[in-house]
């Protein structure tokens, strides 16, 4: 990697680039799915290439190839020159780097037992197990559950001196149980929706999900709410438990504080921000009960790493403080634009795409209470789990949010299981509204793995860290 | 690139290693560039080239699969490696075989020399027309240009020998004033033929118009929908009932020969289409049959692979994704017939309703009732009898999108190609709809 690397800089600084970098990745992918006892798919996939970042005459280029010889690299190099150099006869502002020290080291997600040592076999037969234990159940027509582990090799080389290796492992798995009826279709999840909950770890994270021990309860609950009443409408007080929370996280504020939206350099696809720096450090973005932390360093969560896609090192940066709106997700280049330096949050998917500002783990800390406490002195409202619809508008302010399972609670008390329920706000005024979130030991570090952004498009693996939490006045209804 | 016989001839040795059983090989060379400009200047600027190898082993009931992205001399011999040690652990009953050759006849490509061709300095030339456009009238222009060639080839043990190049150029651009703004795209397979000029008058002045939007209630209002958001009820619809797998778990809306929808409305699949990035085969080999799946309202078919084909005792219309999947066979080139109301007349009937040019992060609520929610974005605005008043605030939707469409006043003879959240191409009228529920 490192002999590609030198060369693809070379050969960048000789075809006239002020600034370049290079990423060698390689990545390894295991995808199995069992559905409806078969083993539906064992996919096994390898990835390998390079991406050439330059900076030529003020303006950005890039060019990424699959083939790793030196005369493919050189001749990548320079056509990110040749984009670069295309690109800066027609802007007007050159690119600004805010510093960063040059680093060199090495870094390999901590595991316990490497997932690819772990037979496909035993894989297979965990799959299975967990397939049959959804079975005995006629109404559940469709269950699929799935296992995933990824591999990542990167070295990272700049020409202002960064050499840095890094091995990011992932686990991943889920299960789904669909139960259908004539005028009914409800599908329930575990330990998240979409298919899996995915962290940076070794086997050992899938072990703990325990999927053959959740599957029966999951496939029961998938049937019982095909006979379930609609939700109740109105404005009630509503508890989110940790997977849905981690996903409002992800939506209203995730992607609000990322500088570039901020900036409007996403204005044309994922759109921009309702954060825009003249807030920073002084809109009330929530209750003194929400703070949230962008944390790299913090893991399993699948943003968790040594240093990002330009070589900025892992850290913890303070996003919403007691309900202050403190800091953005940065570059070198967005945070040059604001007066800062990079908090390090430049990733890419794979070698063949642009770094861009993406999530790392952007969580909400823990609070003091807990889910028992809060249904306890909730006297209406409903409690919802695991996500199945999300939108939210360009500018992440109005969000509809629909789960898979709601529960009544009436007078302190979770009485019965509704089905379809949808919640929508505009995110401060949510946030604002926020009046318990429950305490460490509640606490989980989730994720979401098919986050989407920038063009073309790149998918990226994102952790966060939630645990339930209350809010209060939140228009509830039914999806009819 | 590779040339097509290039590919067939790497699918060809590959097939030529099996020492047993039966095997599908698809290879994939891939090159795009894409210029992407923020604020009237290019910020990113990309290009990308890459091989993808992907290798389906059959044997002895068992299917494994196997892909390598890259280009390294050994990256067919690691996916056949890699096939065979999936195919070791799998234990699949009824393993679908592989399709036979399809002597039906396939559609054209949609290729261009001219896109296969483009230059950065070229794309950065037809990006500034737009920037320049907007910059004259004291605004921003974001959005992308990209180009693309793909060469696809498939061989398998079966007989199968297909390969195509196909060329796709697109801009998309928004433009924003100081309070609102405006979106237009433009897709061809010939970069030539892309009228950026034409894109550059419609986003400036629609973001013209849209500025100051002040807010109305949410409630039912009748609309004018443009192609753009046009294209995502479509798409929607083919994600969650067009797929013969959707029907056969009973997840889907569709209810053959049930008439659900207005007899205005005639949706098709046609992968033939000159105008809807044609490709003649999908990725088991099979010819694309271009099919109706509503007919004049009437639920009239669904699209097929192998697997469900058999499954049902029919024949693949040629709409496979890689097998094997658990998504089913997805509509990849959604056409709705046009009406004949020239688009331009459709506001003048409307007495009181909005004019939607582009909904945004639109998701499925009710799958099986296909209720969507999403948010208008970059050009909502008021008409209030027979005229486009004034821009409103952008709204938020929850709607099911069977109801809306049988509830159609009047289907513009216009139609445009857009590109859907999914990437495939949709060519869509504008549609004239009575009641359309905005819920915040």
């Amino acid at each position: 990697m490192r002999q590609v690397s030198e060369r693809a800089l070379d050969a960048a600084s000789a075809a006239g680039a002020s600034y370049a970098d290079c990423r060698v990745v390689n990545r390894t992918v295991q995808r199995l799915t069992v559905k409806n006892g078969v083993v539906a798919a064992v996919e096994l996939s390898e990835d390998e290439g390079v991406g050439i970042r330059v900076i030529v005459d003020g303006a950005w280029g890039f060019a990424s190839v699959d083939r790793l010889d030196g005369a493919s690299v050189e001749t990548a190099a320079r056509h990110a020159v040749q984009i670069a150099r295309a690109s800066s006869r027609v802007n007007r502002v050159a690119v600004r780097l805010a510093p960063a020290p040059p680093l060199v080291g090495v870094y390999a997600t901590p595991i316990t037992r490497d997932p690819f040592s772990v037979s496909l076999d035993d894989k297979v037969n965990l799959l299975l197990r967990t397939d049959e234990a959804m079975s005995h159940l006629p109404q559940v027509r469709i269950r699929e559950c799935s296992l995933e582990f990824v591999r990542e090799e990167r070295h990272f080389a700049s020409s202002e001196g960064a050499r840095l290796d890094q091995t990011i492992i992932e686990s991943g798995g889920g299960l789904d149980a669909t139960a259908t009826s004539d005028d009914e279709v409800q599908t329930r999840s575990f330990p998240n929706s979409f298919g899996r909950h995915q962290v940076c770890a070794g086997w050992e994270a899938v072990e703990a999900f325990d999927l053959p021990g959740n599957a029966g309860r999951i496939a029961e609950e998938a049937v019982a709410l095909l006979s379930a009443p609609i939700c109740p409408a109105g404005v009630m007080t509503v508890i989110l438990d940790a997977t849905q929370a981690a996903l409002q996280v992800h939506e209203s504020c995730g992607h609000p504080t990322e500088l570039d939206r901020a900036l409007g350099h996403e204005a044309a696809y994922a759109g921009t921000s309702f954060l825009t720096p003249d807030l920073l450090g002084t809109f009330r973005y929530g209750s003194e009960h929400v703070t949230m932390t962008a944390d790299s360093t913090r893991a399993p969560g699948l943003g968790t790493f040594g240093w990002d896609d330009e070589g900025v090192a892992a850290q913890r940066s303070v996003l919403v403080d007691q309900g202050l709106f403190t800091g953005y997700l940065s570059s070198r280049e967005t945070a040059a634009a604001i007066g800062q330096v990079s908090n390090g949050t430049m990733r890419a998917d794979g070698w063949s795409r642009l770094p861009i500002i993406r999530m790392t783990n952007v969580n909400l800390e823990p609070g003091t209470s807990s889910l028992e406490e809060m249904i306890a002195t909730t006297e209406r409202g409903v409690y919802l789990e695991t996500n199945r619809s999300w939108s939210i508008d360009d500018r992440r302010l109005n969000f509809q949010f629909g789960t898979q399972n709601g529960w009544e609670i009436v007078n302190g008390e979770r009485t019965r299981l509704v089905r379809n329920p949808i919640y929508s706000g505009q995110t401060p005024e949510f946030w604002r509204s926020c009046d318990a979130v429950a305490g460490p030991e509640e606490w989980q570090m989730l994720g979401v793995v098919n986050c989407g952004k920038g063009q073309p498009s790149q998918s990226m693996h994102v952790g966060h860290g939630a645990a339930p939490c209350r809010f209060r006045n939140v228009k509830v209804e039914p999806a009819r | 690139m590779s040339s097509d016989d290039e590919l067939l001839a790497v699918g060809d040795k590959a097939l030529a290693r099996l020492q047993r059983g039966d095997a599908e090989v698809v290879i994939v060379d891939d090159t795009s560039e894409l210029t992407r400009f923020a604020g009237n200047e290019i910020h990113q600027s990309v290009a990308e080239q890459s091989r993808y190898v992907r290798v389906r082993l059959i044997d002895d009931g068992r299917i494994g699969v196997g892909e390598v992205r890259g280009f390294g001399e050994d990256a067919v011999e690691r996916a056949l490696q890699a096939a065979e040690e999936s195919r070791r652990v799998t234990t699949s009953p009824d393993v679908p075989p592989l399709p036979a050759p399809d002597h039906r006849p396939g559609g054209p490509v949609a290729f261009a020399a001219t896109t296969a061709s483009a230059t950065p300095e070229q794309r950065a030339g037809l990006v500034s027309i737009v920037t320049g456009a907007a910059r004259a009238h004291d605004i921003n222009a974001y959005g992308a240009l990209s180009t693309g060639t793909r060469t696809t080839a498939i061989a398998t043990t079966a007989g199968v020998r297909r390969a195509a190049t196909s060329t796709q150029a697109s801009l998309v651009s928004v433009a924003r004033g100081d309070d609102g703004g405006g979106y237009a795209s433009r897709h061809s397979a010939d970069i030539d033929a892309l009228d950026v000029e034409g894109l550059a008058a419609e986003v400036v002045d629609t973001c013209e118009r849209n500025q100051r939007a002040t807010a109305i209630d949410p409630g039912e209002y009748e609309v004018v929908l443009s192609p753009y958001a046009v294209t995502d009820l479509l798409e929607h619809l083919g994600w969650v009932g067009f797929s013969a797998l959707a029907t056969q778990e009973h997840r889907s809306f569709m209810r053959m020969d049930e008439k659900l929808m207005s007899e205005l409305i005639t949706i098709r699949d046609d992968a033939t289409a000159l105008d809807v990035f044609p490709f003649p085969f999908d990725a088991e080999g099979v010819s694309t049959q271009a099919l109706h799946l509503i007919d004049r309202g009437v639920c009239a078919g669904v699209v097929y692979d192998t697997p469900t084909a058999l499954r049902d005792g029919v024949t693949s219309t040629g709409h496979s994704l890689p097998q094997p999947n658990t998504w089913g066979p997805l509509p990849r080139h959604l056409v709705m017939d046009a009406g004949t109301t020239p688009w331009k007349d459709m506001v003048s009937s409307v007495r009181r309703g909005l004019y939607i040019t582009r909904f945004w992060y639109v998701r499925d609520v009710h799958p099986l009732r296909t209720v969507i929610t999403g948010m208008t974005r970059e050009g909502t605005f008021l008409i209030e009898n027979g005229r486009i008043t004034r821009p409103v605030k952008d709204l938020r939707f929850t709607q099911s999108i069977v109801d809306a469409l049988a509830d159609v006043a009047e289907v513009s003879r216009e139609r445009r190609l857009e590109l859907g959240e999914g990437e495939s191409g949709v060519l869509a009228p504008w549609l004239h709809i009575n009641r359309f529920n905005f819920s915040s």
